[in-house]
C-alpha cells in the first residue's frame, strides 16, 4: 500500500512526454494567425475614425479649427447683421437724386436688406438732400422739382 | 525554494510580456506562446481523452480561440493555467460528445491483461511509465483534477475556479482519485 505522498510522486514524475507533430504545428499556427488577423480587422473596422477625426487628429488642430469657425461666424455676423442698415445708406448715397432714391427698385432693395426701417432711413436721406420744402407741395412735385 | 519562487516570478513576468505583445498584435508573441505550451497542453489533452487525434484537435481549437481574443485578452492568473483550463474544458466537451465505447478504461483494461502476470504487469506499468493507462481507469472528473494539479501545477483553488466547482469538491475528487489509483495498483499486484 503506497502512502498518499508516494502516489502523488508516482503520478508527478510520470508526466507524459509528448511532442506535437510538424503538421499540427503548421495547421494550428496558420489557423491561429488567421483568427488573430480577422479579429484585428474587425476591431479596426469598429473603431474606424470619422472624417472629422481624420482631419483633426491632434488637439492643437482641433482648437485651431474651432477658432477659425468662431472667427468666420463673427465676421459673417458683422457683415450681414448690423451691416444691413449701412448697406441701405450706401445704396442711398450711391444714388444721385432723391427721385432715384425713391424708385421702387431702390426701395425694394432697401426693404430686402433692412426691412421697413431701412425704407424709412432711405426716405429721410432723400428728404435731407431735398432740404426744407413747403408743406403744401405734393410728393410728385417734390421729386419732379428736385430733378429740374 | 527561493530559487523556485524566483523562477516562477520570472516565468510570470515573461508570460505577462508575451500577453502584452500579443494584445498589440504581435504574431511572434503568439508563436512564442504556442511553442512554449504546446507539448504540455497536448500531453494534458491526450491524458484526458486517450486519443491523440482528438487531443490535437482540442489544442488546435484552444489556440485558435485564444488568438481570436487579441486586443482584449486579460490574464488574471498564469498563462499556463489559463490554457490548461481551456484544454481541460474543451476536452470535457469532446469527451461528452464521443461514443462511450471509445473511452479509456476498456481500452486500458485490455492492454493491461495482455501481459504474462499481474506482478509483471504492475512492474511493467511502473517501469514503462504507462501512467496514462492507470489514469484512464479513473472517472473523467477525478483524472482531470489529478492531472491539472500534479502535471500542470494548478492549485486546488485555481482548479475550482476554472471548473466552476467548490474547492471541497476538487479536493475530494483528488483524494478519491488517488485512492482509486492506489487500489488499482494493489489489485494488479495481488491478483
Amino acid at each position: 500500500m503506497r502512502p498518499k505522498e508516494n502516489m502523488e510522486e508516482f503520478v508527478k514524475i510520470r508526466k507524459p512526454d509528448v511532442t506535437t507533430s510538424r503538421e499540427m504545428d503548421k495547421r494550428t499556427m496558420d489557423d491561429s494567425l488567421a483568427a488573430m488577423e480577422q479579429t484585428m480587422r474587425a476591431k479596426s473596422a469598429d473603431h474606424k475614425p470619422s472624417t472629422a477625426r481624420i482631419i483633426t487628429p491632434s488637439r492643437m488642430i482641433k482648437l485651431t479649427a474651432a477658432a477659425a469657425v468662431v472667427i468666420a461666424g463673427i465676421s459673417f455676423y458683422v457683415h450681414q447683421g448690423p451691416g444691413e442698415q449701412n448697406d441701405t445708406i450706401i445704396v442711398a448715397e450711391a444714388l444721385e437724386s432723391p427721385s432715384e432714391i425713391m424708385t421702387m427698385k431702390s426701395l425694394k432693395i432697401a426693404y430686402h436688406r433692412g426691412g421697413v426701417e431701412a425704407i424709412e432711413n432711405q426716405c429721410e436721406k432723400a428728404l435731407k438732400i431735398l432740404g426744407p420744402q413747403p408743406a403744401s407741395i405734393s410728393t410728385a412735385e417734390l421729386f419732379n422739382g428736385s430733378q429740374s | 525554494m527561493a530559487v523556485s519562487l524566483i523562477g516562477q516570478v520570472d516565468l510570470m513576468v515573461e508570460d505577462n510580456i508575451l500577453v502584452w505583445k500579443f494584445n498589440r498584435g504581435s504574431k511572434d508573441a503568439l508563436r512564442r506562446i504556442y511553442e512554449k505550451f504546446k507539448d504540455d497542453l497536448l500531453g494534458l489533452a491526450i491524458t484526458l481523452l486517450r486519443d491523440r487525434s482528438l487531443a490535437e484537435d482540442v489544442v488546435h481549437d484552444v489556440f485558435v480561440s485564444f488568438a481570436g481574443t487579441v486586443g482584449s485578452f486579460h490574464l488574471s492568473g498564469t498563462l499556463k493555467g489559463y490554457l490548461s483550463t481551456c484544454v481541460a474544458n474543451s476536452a470535457r466537451d469532446r469527451n461528452r460528445l464521443r461514443s462511450p465505447r471509445l473511452t479509456g478504461p476498456d481500452v486500458v483494461e485490455t492492454a493491461c491483461c495482455d501481459s504474462d502476470g499481474p506482478i509483471e504487469n504492475a512492474i511493467g506499468i511502473e517501469e514503462s511509465g504507462e501512467l496514462q493507462d492507470l489514469l484512464a481507469r479513473l472517472p473523467y472528473e477525478q483524472r482531470e483534477i489529478i492531472v491539472l494539479h500534479l502535471h500542470h501545477d494548478m492549485r486546488f483553488r485555481e482548479i475550482a475556479k476554472a471548473l466552476g466547482i467548490s474547492i471541497n469538491t476538487v479536493q475530494s475528487r483528488y483524494r478519491y482519485g488517488l485512492d482509486k489509483l492506489r487500489s488499482i495498483m494493489n489489485s494488479v499486484v495481488t491478483k
